[in-house]
């Protein structure tokens, strides 16, 4: 038997060599995506957590309620749980901590101030006089903010005196000596300052007085002078940044599961030496939203290597039963001496197991090869996913089972007799009912892909994984059933032709049996390359979509820190192009307040500017925004630069009363700011109002001016302030006055005037109530513009019940808005999917104003067409965080999370071209093979070379062609049912915008053209060299 | 006399070369009268299919000259020798040579597609010819559907559908059963002298000898007397 199957090997060596052929592209296309979805899946978390952003890999331990006693061994106690959280990874920490409130009397009056450490404070602050303090000073060194100092009147070299804390269980005094006057830096994380970095607040809310007291600081000493210093911690912060450049998966799961862990075990270590703590790290988080990219990424690798599987499945069903048909007689000859079935099976086992086994030798390295260079390939090789040549375990169970499976599938079609009486056995599909079945489990498939929720999940279902190739599947059989009436009406065209060669043909496709594994692979092929070709681009597509809703510009700079008068300049200058603050926060929509993942959020942008600025599928925002643009724009009087205000003021009665004056100034490109001035006693006295006019251009539109006076007693006090501008201008439009929102009817008989230079305001102010915040007098240069008209998202009018025309009211910044819905849209750009009231912000800041809420609401910058550089100019700015739709396109295609989808669907493309190729090959040459007496008798009876040629080709042409143009239908139809439906964001849900079928006219075309053309170059050589060798020696073998 | 037809001149023919060569035609020289049938007779390898293959001008000899109705076959080039099998010769080959996907009527109007033949005409030429030899009622089957004899029959009707003056038959009863062949042979007589055809039919079958107007033997390449 060995020696029957070795000499038969020996004479059918190509027809053996086009099976092992087809064997060793499918399982190394197998083995190929075994190493996309272990190894490269691995390596894409490791190289997620090394790429994260560093804010995303902060670990950080919040203490509160630190006694003196405890503060240096809580610190280092709190450090040593962090360090050991993050092991085995190095890991920098940083430790800032804050004192509770001692008194620090101001000019008599109650006030407080506090010492505070940052271990890096230089890269924090700028030195503007003195030098940085030192550690271990007789009289501690300190630095202080220039507010502070300007506030308190300190200079360097001062010495001042820190009293008792506020408290129970209060420490002594303290002295510091003032060695720095140093300035804040821009994103430099002073919102974690108990002032903000503000450097002196009237009512602070950590104050743990129970009177308002106005508070100063920080007094910035050394961390170690701080924690031995006999000061209580209010705040203690130890952050660890971990050092993740090259992590393993093993270390990323055992950090994860520390830090999930880290709270208890920093409870259980600081136990009662604390009040409060607290881990908080993003970290875990993102390694566990990595791991779930990973898993919905490898889902759908394995959706696109299982077509692969199943055209290989195909193209070796064909090899077999050609393989079949050309040993039918030595078969028959077996039988009739005697040869036993099972000695045919184990004759085709034999052989089946000899070439699984060369299969599976090629196939190892070949795909270990394949792979490395995919990964050296974008997107991969962007992704930072570079692999060298390796091998892996579960690389070669796979392609082992794959082989003897395959193998297995050789000797079942050996086994089986080959089909007699010359029946299309295309037709056989469809008399088996199989193509129906096939288009019912593919109708269940796209219907459970309809019905998958729209939220986050990243299981990779059965029908997610098997619908593509189902669908597909289903589509070529569906085509192969249409196939014969075609070919049978052209043959009955043909037929009506006098000459021989075009109704030769036509019979001939149409009548002749085919095979029908051939006419699946074609057809299955073409749609499987048309399909991978469009869901590629539909996936890129998708993926721009998504980057251009989420960022909602061209470029956008979100903000650390609430925007200063110039910066608009500076913005415009630095991106080159049209410019637009952004107010983006949330928001209470009367009294919703949304749920877990979808809070409702307010966008409001220069409207002027909406066509060019906002990006992402949608409607024409420069029509849609149209009817939320404001009236007339605001006059209001000019400021020169480094201009002087002062404010003079008086009230009557016997206490005292202050106000701290905030100007709303708007700059020339419309962008309004507020400048909080130094508190001033109504005193009959000017105070000078400085600082606030850093640059030209600005003008004066509003001012807030909050009424500090002693509290909760009955009495009544007419105030009069007068804010004097340094030159008279014109005096424009009236000004308006009013108390702010919420009315607390504390403030009556509100008046004003402006004659161009001097503002007069004039008010009678209750101090019934407590609250200073319910005294607050608000003067603009416009009048209240009434309810804003705004255009709500689908989510939002869907949650609250909206209507176009219909009244909200939603808080921003616990600022009560009235808006009118002017439109609903499916979407906002900048908040996918979320709930969005979307408005212009010169009137939301009208608004604002207007109810006595002066503070910017802006918290982003908005640039259309940014000039090159303009994300590096921004950088230097220190402002924010710069994002930009094409980087984040970038990112989320060339994630290393991700990239693998796109790498197996070119690696799909080209198997499925590879083996419809080889299957024409094959189906084509041992058709001729099998034909050749045929086509030697043809030239007997004088039918001319070149007519044979076209004879054969045009049957040839006949069949395939057809299957090719349906292939490439049935790829375009499951492009435009499933790839949408397979395609989701980066978090599992459905994508946002929805994505949309994408049909790369070019690449299909030119793809359709490259099969067309490989296609005609395989059968036409086959049909010539046949056709050259039909001569007399094959009559003699035929006689 | 009149001219031969059929004419063939000192005609070699080997194949392969040195001490494997094998000299199929060695000096092949003998006239074919026109409206006679000839059989020419010899063992298996003995040169017969040669000599047809050189006749029809699906081979070329080494040397020699065969000339067919005036036509000398050494100055033609292919497309003058597969016009000369569409227009002056047919073949009737020992496996029939039907082709499979077409019905038997179909098979017998090839020549007459290959010379055009309006489509009226060719079905009323295949008509008579299926008729001729028989299968008026079977002009619908294929010839997986017909016997030996009857696809026989067919392959007889196609190669009389161009109106050749040359049949050329290389052992058409050698798949046959001798009643069926002896049929056969009948009818191919009967075609000789009813459509004027002239026939070289190479045959071991002695009843086919004795239809035969003339008997040429074949030995290793000879012809001998």
């Amino acid at each position: 038997m060995l020696t029957l199957v070795t000499r038969r090997a020996r004479a059918q060596w190509p027809l053996l060599l086009s099976l092992l052929a087809t064997l060793v592209v499918g399982t190394t296309l197998l083995g190929t995506s075994t190493l996309l979805i272990t190894r490269t899946s691995e390596r894409s978390v490791e190289v997620a957590a090394s790429r994260a952003d560093p804010d995303d890999v902060a670990v950080t331990a919040y203490v509160a309620g630190v006694s003196a006693g405890n503060a240096r061994s809580v610190a280092a106690d709190t450090r040593a749980v962090l360090t050991s959280a993050v092991a085995p990874f190095e890991a920098t920490t940083v430790s800032r901590a804050s004192s509770v409130m001692r008194e620090l009397p101001v000019g008599g009056k109650d006030g407080g101030g506090y010492l505070a450490a940052i271990e890096d404070l230089p890269s924090r602050a700028t030195l503007v006089s003195g030098r940085w303090p030192r550690a271990g000073a007789a009289i501690r060194e300190a630095a202080v903010l220039q507010s502070t100092a300007r506030l308190l009147g300190l200079k360097t070299g001062d010495r001042v005196r820190l009293g008792t804390e506020f408290g129970r269980s209060p420490n002594g005094p303290v002295d510091v000596r003032v060695v720095a006057v140093v300035r804040p830096r821009q994103d430099a994380g002073w919102e974690r300052d108990p002032l903000g970095g503000a450097g002196f607040a009237a009512d602070p809310p950590e104050s743990t007085s129970a009177r308002p007291v106005r508070a100063y600081g920080p007094f910035l000493v050394d961390l170690g002078d701080l924690l031995s210093g006999g000061s209580a911690l209010g705040r203690l912060e130890v952050s660890a940044r971990p050092d993740l450049s090259d992590p393993t998966s093993r270390e990323l799961d055992r950090i994860t599961a520390a830090l999930l862990r880290a709270d208890r075990k920093l409870s259980g270590t600081l136990g009662d030496r604390i009040e409060i703590e607290r881990v908080a790290s993003p970290l875990p988080q993102v390694l566990i939203g990595a791991r779930n990219q990973r898993q919905l990424t490898s889902g759908a690798v394995l959706a696109l290597a299982l077509i692969g599987l199943l055209l290989t499945a195909i193209a070796l069903a064909l090899a077999g039963r050609l393989t079949t048909a050309v040993r039918t007689g030595e078969t028959d000859l077996l039988g009739a001496l005697g040869t036993s079935r099972r000695q045919l099976l184990a004759s085709a086992a034999v052989e089946a197991g000899g070439i699984a086994v060369v299969a599976f030798v090629l196939a190892v390295p070949a795909s270990s090869l394949l792979f490395a260079g995919v990964t050296h390939l974008p997107p991969l090789a962007g992704a930072g996913l570079e692999a060298a040549f390796t091998v892996t375990g579960t690389q070669l169970l796979v392609v082992a089972c794959a082989a003897v499976a395959l193998a297995g599938l050789h000797i079942l079609l050996a086994a089986a007799r080959p089909a007699n009486g010359g029946r299309d056995r295309r037709e056989l599909l469809a008399r088996s009912g199989l193509d129906l079945l096939l288009v019912a489990l593919a109708g269940v498939g796209w219907w459970q892909l309809r019905a998958q929720p729209a939220g986050a999940g990243y299981q990779a279902d059965t029908v997610r994984v098997l619908a593509p190739a189902l669908i597909l599947a289903a589509g070529a059989a569906v085509a192969l059933r249409l196939l014969p009436p075609l070919l049978r009406g052209a043959e009955r065209f043909a037929g009506r032709a006098r000459g021989l060669t075009w109704s030769l043909a036509a019979a001939g496709a149409a009548r002749r049996p085919q095979a029908m594994a051939a006419g699946l692979l074609i057809c299955l092929g073409c749609a499987a390359a048309t399909f991978g070709t469009a869901f590629d681009s539909t996936w890129h597509s998708s993926q721009r979509d998504q980057a251009d809703l989420s960022v909602g510009a061209d470029l956008a700079l979100t903000l650390t820190s609430v925007p200063v008068a110039g910066q608009s300049a500076a913005v415009g200058a630095a991106t080159g192009g049209t410019v637009s603050p952004v107010a983006r926060q949330n928001i209470v929509v009367g009294q919703w307040l949304g749920g877990p993942d979808t809070t409702p959020q307010v966008v409001a942008v220069d409207t002027r500017t909406a066509g060019d600025l906002m990006r992402g599928r949608g409607p024409d925002w420069a029509s849609e925004t149209g009817p939320l643009r404001p009236p007339a724009p605001i006059t209001g009087a000019p400021l020169p630069r480094n201009a002087a205000l002062a404010l003079t003021g008086s009230a009557t009665g016997d206490s005292p009363v202050l106000v701290t004056p905030q100007l709303l100034l708007q700059d020339p490109s419309g962008l309004r700011t507020s400048c909080a001035a130094d508190p001033a006693p109504l005193d009959g006295r000017p105070h000078a109002v400085t600082g606030c006019a850093p640059v030209d251009g600005l003008r004066l539109i509003g001012v807030a001016l909050p009424i500090i006076g002693e509290s909760g007693v009955q009495r009544v006090s007419g105030i009069d302030a007068t804010l004097t501008l340094p030159a008279a201008g014109p005096a424009g439009p009236p000004w308006t006055v009013r108390s702010a929102s919420p009315a607390t009817n504390q403030l009556t008989g509100e008046k004003v005037t402006f004659d161009g230079r001097r503002l007069h305001l004039s008010v009678a102010a209750s101090f019934a109530n407590p609250t200073p915040s319910s005294r607050v007098l608000v003067a603009t240069a416009f009048p209240d513009p009434g309810p804003m008209p705004v255009v709500v998202s689908a989510q939002l009018a869907a949650n609250v019940g909206a209507t176009r025309g219909a009244e909200l009211t939603f808080a921003v910044d616990q600022t009560a808005v009235d808006a009118v819905v002017s439109d609903i849209v499916p979407q906002v750009p900048s908040a996918p999917g979320a709930p969005v009231v979307l408005a212009d912000i010169d009137w939301l800041t009208r608004i604002l104003a207007v109810k006595g809420n002066v503070n910017s609401p802006v918290t982003a910058w908005w640039a259309a067409d940014p000039a090159p550089g303009a994300t590096a100019r921004l950088g230097d700015l220190r402002l924010g965080t710069v994002v930009t739709r094409d980087g984040e396109a970038d990112r989320l295609i060339g994630s290393p999370l991700r990239a693998s989808y796109p790498a197996v669907l070119r690696v799909l493309v080209v198997a499925a071209a590879l083996l419809l190729l080889g299957g024409v090959l094959l189906h084509v040459v041992t058709d001729m093979q099998a034909r050749a007496v045929e086509v030697a008798r043809l030239r007997g009876l004088g039918v001319s070379r070149h007519g044979i040629r076209t004879a054969l080709i045009g049957e040839q042409a006949a069949v395939v062609l057809p299957l090719l143009v349906a292939g490439a239908g049935v790829g375009a139809l499951a492009s435009y049912l499933v790839a949408p439906l397979l395609i989701r964001s980066e978090t599992g849900a459905a994508a946002v915008p929805p994505a949309t079928a994408y049909w790369p006219w070019g690449a299909e075309l030119l793809l359709l053209a490259v099969l067309i053309a490989a296609c005609a170059l395989t059968v036409g050589v086959a049909v010539f060299v046949q056709a050259r060798r039909a001569d007399a020696a094959h009559l003699r073998v035929a006689s | 006399m009149s001219e031969a037809l059929l004419s063939v001149r000192g005609v070699n023919r080997t194949f392969g070369a040195g001490p494997a060569a094998v000299h199929a035609l060695r000096d092949v020289s003998f006239d074919v009268e026109p409206g006679t049938m000839v059989a020419l007779v010899g063992r298996s390898g003995s040169g017969k299919t040669t000599l047809l293959n050189v006749i029809g001008g699906l081979d070329r000899p080494d040397s020699g000259t065969v000339v067919v109705d005036g036509l000398d076959l050494g100055g033609l080039d292919e497309d003058g020798l597969s016009r000369l099998r569409r227009e002056r010769v047919s073949y009737i080959f020992q496996t029939f040579g039907l082709i499979p996907v077409l019905s038997a009527a179909e098979n017998v109007g090839v020549p007459l597609r290959l010379a055009r033949a309006a489509p009226a005409e060719r079905e009323q030429r295949v008509a008579l010819l299926l008729d001729l030899v028989g299968l008026a009622d079977h002009a619908q089957q294929r010839p997986g559907e017909l016997s030996g004899g009857q696809q026989q029959r067919v392959a007889i009707a196609r190669a009389l559908a161009a109106s050749p003056r040359l049949l050329i038959a290389d052992e058409p009863t050698g798949q046959l059963d001798a009643e069926t062949g002896l049929a056969v042979m009948a009818l191919l007589r009967g075609v000789v002298e009813s459509e004027g055809v002239t026939a070289v039919v190479a045959t071991h079958d002695p009843v086919m000898m004795a239809l035969a107007d003339r008997v040429v033997h074949i030995a290793d390449g000879h012809v001998t007397p």
